[in-house]
């Protein structure tokens, strides 16, 4: 008889009970998980860490949520976008006057920390559990070391409100992100 | 005939008539009020009786929403005119004198109407005979012999004038006959009286918030969603967001947010969700509606 097929590296990975904690139930963490790996190694982010509680009230969070820093900045408020734009077209402008300008217009942004929200697609979320969510997370996530490089940076002015990556994971394991921000906030410009 | 109000001077509140459920604004100047000071736009429904399929320019009157009209009304900017009631009664008990007096307003008015079409009618054609160069003579060889002849070209004439060769005969005036198109006048301005309020969708708390905001509201049927909403005039500016309400412990799917968001971001707007939360509701100094945008990451 043939032995069955291993397990993949993200089978393994969500069923291993070390990775397990008594916080939350298994199913929730190894949805967090599979999350985790997919933006480690299909979106190369980094600095990636999943929070069982609250950095606000301490208390424990209605699912694991995840923070991390993407590879480039993953939202830019339309009003920053003209800001930047701005600034850019200005370096431009100097650099053409010394003469070794490359006519670029170069827009220079950060990548900055990111709270996530793991879903699966089937599940029925209401508002409330939603806002929830929202009330126990801080603006911008804890970094995850104290020491981090990003926590030096000054903070982003034009992070104004509380967002969150909704990460929804279907049962095909694709999964899709999509940003959501509290109160109103226009659309980007895209 | 008169204007109900003249332009600019709406008073509040303005009346809004509820026929069959739906909630109307007849009066251009109140459509024009509501939409410069309220932010209010309706859609204009009128149309030709026997044309309806000619759509392409409705004009009034204004239908509303009912959150439309329940938002002005918890203003106090409107109120609501039964308006079967008003015309029933008003127009059933009207006493003959008013009605005689009406009649009689409207036949000066539809002779005043002919007559200004008349003269109009004459300066246009004086003026195109100026510019081609031909004055209009007082009388041709030509017409005086057909005059003489048969007399056909005095068919509008009075009879009893034989055709005096040096005055143009006067052709004769048919009144222009007007159909009243509001009923205030004839009809005073309908009291104000207690009208329950509009019957709202579940949704209108997110209405009401996106309005307190200062955004316009569009239906949003062509979206997918409750309402469109606009920072500005629609006719200036692009819609920001496609809100869709809910009730703060209503289920949703994420696929219905997925599905919004992604139309959202592919038409360059954001999705937007809100409802609200009761335990907020009615407390003071807190808004109880909470709503929350959402875009596509672009990962």
């Amino acid at each position: 008889m043939k032995p069955p097929p291993r397990p993949s590296p993200l089978q393994s990975l969500v069923a291993d009970p070390a990775q397990l904690s008594t916080s939350h139930l298994p199913s929730l963490q190894s949805l967090a998980l599979q999350v985790h790996h997919n933006l480690q190694y299909q979106h190369s982010w980094s600095a990636l860490r999943v929070h069982s509680h609250s950095p606000l009230t301490n208390e424990l969070l209605p699912r694991p949520l995840i923070s991390g820093l993407p590879t480039k900045r993953l939202y830019v408020h339309p009003d920053e976008q003209i800001e930047l734009l701005k600034q850019a077209d200005r370096r431009r402008k100097a650099e053409d006057k010394d003469g070794g300008g490359n006519n670029v217009l170069d827009i220079r942004t950060e990548p900055e920390r990111e709270w996530l929200l793991p879903t699966r697609l089937g599940e029925e979320w209401t508002l409330h559990r939603l806002s929830d969510v929202f009330d126990t997370i801080s603006l911008v996530p804890p970094s995850a070391e104290p020491e981090d490089s990003a926590s030096d940076r000054p903070a982003n002015p034009w992070r104004t409100t509380k967002r969150v990556v909704l990460a929804t994971v279907s049962p095909d394991s694709t999964v899709v992100y999509y940003i959501v921000q509290d109160e109103l906030v226009k659309p980007r410009q895209n | 005939m008169a204007l109900p109000t003249e332009p600019g001077s709406v008073q509040e509140p303005f009346p809004i008539s509820r026929v069959t459920d739906r909630y109307l604004i007849f009066d251009v100047n109140a459509i024009m009020h509501a939409r410069s000071s309220h932010n209010i736009t309706g859609v204009l429904t009128g149309t030709i009786p026997n044309l309806s399929q000619q759509n392409a320019f409705l004009g009034i009157p204004l239908q509303l929403m009912p959150e439309e009209a329940r938002v002005l009304v918890e203003k106090g900017a409107a109120y609501i005119v039964d308006d079967v009631n008003i015309h029933d009664e008003g127009f059933m008990h009207m006493d003959r004198e008013a009605r005689l007096k009406f009649l009689q307003e409207m036949d000066e008015a539809a002779w005043q109407k002919s007559r200004e079409a008349q003269r109009k009618a004459e300066e246009r054609t004086k003026k195109a005979l100026e510019q081609k160069g031909l004055e209009k003579k007082s009388e041709t060889p030509e017409s005086a012999g057909l005059t003489s002849d048969t007399g056909a070209a005095n068919l509008f004439d009075s009879p009893c004038t034989p055709a005096p060769p040096l005055s143009r005969p006067e052709k004769k005036v048919d009144p222009h006959f007007i159909t009243p198109t509001t009923s205030y006048p004839p009809l005073a301005q309908p009291p104000q009286t207690a009208q329950p309020l509009p019957v709202v969708p579940r949704q209108y708390p997110l209405f009401r918030y996106l309005h307190s905001k200062g955004y316009f509201m569009m239906p949003g049927l062509r979206f997918g969603c409750h309402y469109s909403a606009y920072p500005g005039d629609p006719l200036r500016f692009h819609s920001h967001f496609l809100a869709t309400g809910m009730d703060w412990d209503e289920e949703f799917d994420w696929q219905q947010i997925i599905a919004g968001g992604r139309l959202g971001t592919r038409v360059k707007k954001a999705y937007l969700i809100g409802g609200e939360d009761p335990a907020k509701k009615g407390v003071e100094g807190k808004e109880s509606v909470r709503v929350f945008s959402i875009e596509w990451a672009g990962m």
